[in-house]
């Protein structure tokens, strides 16, 4: 609930060398950077190909990985 | 964030806003961080989840202390990633998910949230192995205990308090300590865990296939791509203003500090049944067979933390997926709204671990090969995801010249990336071609 100014100044000037602490949810918002409002970044040619060689890169490992884990699965269902 | 009664005039004529005067600068300061203190604590420790404590014990298990030393290396690294998110979050007010949607576009932003997801639930169906595995040992049919489990995890995230849950959460962190307590118990030897720990050494077998695949599981596990999503979104959550930034920084620099030298005990209590050539296939077991050489408390501490640890990182993992889901989906998502109010993001959380919980109760599935695969997986995926984050901190037109990387940061993260890159390579060319890799005798 709003505080009147006179009341308001009448209580800093009351206690004039204190600091607030106050917790961030119950403070007031803070703006932040806008950043809706913003195209998307622009990529040169070389991070475009950087980021689909990446993305390649990526799909082989996780290939990959599933190989070694169902190879490695599959050695300890023998063992059993 | 602290104010002087001049500054508070504009604020109070709009609301009133609850806080605790205080006369002293030092209070001042103390106080607030403390209430800024929490998700970095809450993002490094959930990282020690139950896959992190079965690598880490796995490690001191077959390498003793030796790769103590990789721990060390590991805190700038979790640091310095993670203080970036940190930076991001509380320049944008948005999750880490949202950011790349806007920056980059639908196409990468799917990719990205494709790749969070996957191995978020793949790691929360290690969680809950976790779980069935340690409460087992205890005597308690998993038939009933993950799926208790699973029901309580969804009632502590779904109370509409992002404090409440900040403080639980916090609080099962800070039980982490035991890890201390029972490496004490273990009785290593100081002069041995500080050689370790200072100089970096290789286990007498050489750098075998399975040495490499516990370093990179260990990095894996250390950092991880859903802490980069988790605490942005967690920053974005709780509304850490600018000036909280450098309360934020020491939050996240302690965390990863706790972080690795629980990481370490853990190793040190693995060690135990290295010196006795104890063999075993999860933490659980390990906990039985090390008992003849320590105590019951070290036994029942480890069910315990073991449990612990899948609950932290169930918490915050199915946390980063809903919130990353519902940032790119447009929809409501704070800790701090009721189910009614966010039902979308309370509810990809309640799918994300309940399916997970039932997975498990799959009878055969093999849950150790999944554990320790996943934190390869992680390691895997994360140097793509840093490379989003890289790119976004250097981004001039979004964040300006205050909160875009430094040279040095910049110098500092691209070492990480090809060292992740160079690690996962490894992998590649150890699954591909094996015969390159000196096996264990």
């Amino acid at each position: 609930m709003p505080i009147p100014m006179s009341q308001l100044i009448k209580t800093i000037e009351s206690e004039p060398n204190y600091f607030l602490v106050i917790h961030p949810l119950d403070d007031i918002p803070e703006q932040k950077i806008d950043s809706d409002h913003l195209p998307p970044m622009e990529m040169t040619q070389g991070v475009r190909w950087s980021l689909i060689s990446l993305r390649v890169y990526l799909i082989f490992m996780i290939a990959l990985f599933l190989y070694h884990v169902i190879d490695l699965a599959s050695q300890m269902l023998t063992k059993k | 964030m602290d104010r002087t009664g001049e500054n508070l005039v504009t604020d109070r004529l709009q609301i009133p806003p609850p806080g605790i005067k205080v006369r002293s600068p030092w209070l001042r300061n103390i106080l607030t961080f403390f209430v800024v203190f929490g998700p970095g604590l809450i993002v490094m420790e959930a990282d020690n989840d139950a896959g992190a404590v079965s690598t880490y014990t796995q490690a001191g298990g077959q390498y003793g202390l030796h790769l103590l030393w990789l721990m060390l290396l590991l805190l700038p690294v979790c640091y310095f990633i993670q203080e970036m998110v940190v930076r991001l979050g509380i320049a944008t007010g948005k999750g880490h998910a949202a950011m790349i949607y806007q920056r980059f576009g639908k196409w990468w932003g799917r990719f990205s949230l494709f790749d969070l997801l996957l191995v978020n639930f793949l790691t929360l169906v290690t969680e809950f192995a976790a779980i069935s595995l340690a409460t087992q040992q205890m005597g308690i049919n998993p038939g009933y205990s993950v799926p208790i489990a699973a029901v309580l995890l969804v009632i502590h995230v779904t109370s509409g308090s992002y404090k409440r849950w900040e403080r639980i959460t916090c609080i099962l962190c800070l039980l982490d300590i035991t890890w201390f307590v029972m490496a004490f118990f273990s009785h290593p030897s100081t002069s041995s865990v500080l050689r370790h720990t200072l100089i970096p050494s290789v286990p007498p077998g050489g750098i075998t296939t399975n040495f490499v695949f516990v370093v990179i599981a260990i990095i894996g596990t250390t950092i991880a791509p859903w802490q980069l999503f988790f605490q942005q979104s967690c920053v974005a959550d709780k509304r850490l203003r600018f000036a909280d930034l450098k309360w934020a920084r020491l939050d996240t620099f302690l965390g990863a500090c706790f972080t690795v030298t629980v990481a370490g005990a853990m190793i040190i209590v693995g060690n135990v049944s290295h010196q006795h050539g104890l063999t075993y296939e999860d933490p659980a077991k390990m906990a039985n067979a090390i008992l003849p050489f320590t105590n019951g408390f070290v036994r029942n501490a480890i069910l315990l933390m073991f449990c612990n640890a899948a609950v932290l990182g169930t918490t915050a993992i199915s946390l980063s997926s809903a919130w990353a889901w519902s940032e790119t989906r447009g929809w409501k998502h704070s800790l701090n709204l009721s189910f009614k109010d966010a039902p979308g993001f309370y509810c990809i959380y309640a799918i994300c671990t309940l399916l997970a919980a039932s997975i498990v109760l799959i009878p055969g599935v093999p849950l150790q090969l999944i554990i320790l695969g996943v934190q390869v997986l992680a390691g895997i995926i994360l140097p793509s995801a840093i490379i989003f984050l890289q790119l976004l901190l250097n981004d001039h037109k979004l964040l300006g010249d205050r909160w875009v990387n430094r040279r040095w940061n910049n110098v500092v993260n691209w070492t990480i990336i090809i060292v992740l890159f160079a690690l996962s390579l490894v992998l590649a060319v150890q699954v591909m071609a094996p015969s390159l890799f000196p096996t264990e005798s």
